[in-house]
């Protein structure tokens, strides 16, 4: 799921990729509009928002925006960095896993504060807003970098055009048998449902878990980072004991 | 110029943008601060009304009206608004005793109002200042549109009076 990359990648990396980081994305973003008011993969939306501040002359909640959209972008550019400086000085499954580690650090750490030191003032919420944006940036820019741009899963303007260009491309027989438009239909229709399961989940899950939505999303980018950990793991332990039988000692 | 100084500029630009914006969240006076204090009622309009033209044209609403629509918040009717810094809010003129708890959320413009620690109301904050406070009320009952509540600052020279 992550140690792939680009071209090498397969429909399933990138639909259990795309699956698994949607769902995250959904989650967090329905967990910080219940408890803060404010989306954290609505970047459009915010840019419109900040010129609609500056326009009013609000330049505290212009400023609030603005740090918004340089965390996400901060975060995004973090993510890239990483993966483009650690060519050929770690492995490639390293790179693509400390942004998911950065980004569990990140919810984490807004799990601990809201449990342990919130005190519901403004700046705290500017500030974890913040810390939820940089952690949904490190992921749009590790899954968009990896797959090539295939995979966004933080915010679905562009996947909803992407799904209702391919549903037109549909409306022709060649192209419904063509298997690229097929699998992408499948990729995108995937992270855009589990998106929205995703935020159903969040909206219940915290009624019952409250702070704990955002713990159960760090279990999610932990399963995430491990499982070609895991997957690694095993082929070395299975090639080991093929090799033992082959030539024992 | 060459893009490496292009590109040393644009990293530049990107941290003093990061660092200007935290400056001013931390220091720049904010909504939570500004609303703290006493807000006298001025006003309680229908805005974006979709109903009768007669009431659209006047958009004031009647007190008949406004009580039929805000009796589930009857707690709302404060006509004095007191925001305490200890996040209480309290009315001049209110007999009741529950304690309320006002919250700023969002970028600032969500004023959230909460009774035993579960949220009671929320509203849009369309403007502060110094001496004014104007509030969406979102709602779905029987009426479709916002109820907007217009505050402004009580004169500081009338708590001196009251003070004498």
């Amino acid at each position: 799921m992550l140690r792939k990359y680009s071209n090498h990648r397969t429909l399933s990396d990138n639909v259990k990729l795309g699956a698994l980081t949607a769902f995250s994305a959904g989650m967090v973003n329905v967990a910080s509009v219940t408890v803060f008011f404010a989306f954290t993969s609505n970047i459009t939306g915010y840019y419109a928002v900040f010129a609609q501040e500056l326009s009013k002359g609000n330049w505290y909640q212009g400023a609030v925006v603005l740090l918004w959209i340089l965390l996400f972008f901060l975060g995004s550019f973090l993510s890239n960095f990483v993966i483009v400086q650690g060519r050929g000085r770690w492995s490639q499954y390293i790179s693509h896993a400390i942004p998911v580690i950065l980004e569990f650090i990140s919810i984490l750490f807004v799990g601990l504060y809201l449990d342990f030191f919130y005190s519901n003032s403004l700046q705290e919420t500017e500030f974890l807003v913040a810390a939820l944006l940089f952690a949904m940036g490190l992921q749009n820019g590790l899954t968009a970098s990896i797959s090539n741009s295939v995979v966004k899963t933080t915010h679905l303007t562009g996947l909803t055009t992407d799904l209702a260009i391919l549903v037109s491309m549909f409306s022709k027989r060649q192209n419904r048998q063509n298997k690229a438009l097929v699998d992408k239909f499948h990729l995108l229709l995937t992270i855009m449902i589990s998106y929205v399961i995703g935020g159903i989940f969040g909206g219940i899950g915290y009624l019952y878990l409250a702070n704990g939505t955002f713990y159960l999303t760090c279990g999610i980018l932990m399963v995430i980072a491990l499982y070609d950990f895991y997957k690694l793991k095993r082929v070395k332990h299975l090639f080991d004991r093929r090799h033992k039988e082959a030539c024992p000692a | 110029m060459s893009r490496d100084i292009l590109a040393k500029m644009n990293y530049i630009f990107i941290a003093l943008l990061l660092i200007g914006s935290s400056l001013v969240v931390m220091y720049h006076e904010n909504p939570e601060r500004l609303i703290q204090g006493e807000w006298v009622e001025k006003e309680w309009r229908l805005e974006k009304d979709n109903g009768s033209a007669e009431l659209a044209s006047n958009s004031q609403l009647q007190e008949g009206l406004r009580r039929e629509i805000l009796r589930d918040f009857e707690e709302l009717h404060l006509g004095v608004w007191k925001f305490e810094e200890n996040r209480q809010l309290q009315s001049a003129d209110s007999t009741q005793n529950s304690k309320i708890e006002w919250l700023i959320k969002g970028r600032g413009h969500v004023l959230e109002l909460r009774k035993d620690g579960k949220q009671i109301e929320s509203f849009q904050i369309q403007q502060i200042s110094d001496d004014k406070l104007v509030l969406h009320l979102n709602f779905d009952l029987q009426v479709k549109g916002i109820i907007e509540i217009v505050l402004e600052r009580k004169d500081p020279s009338d708590q001196y009076a009251k003070k004498i």
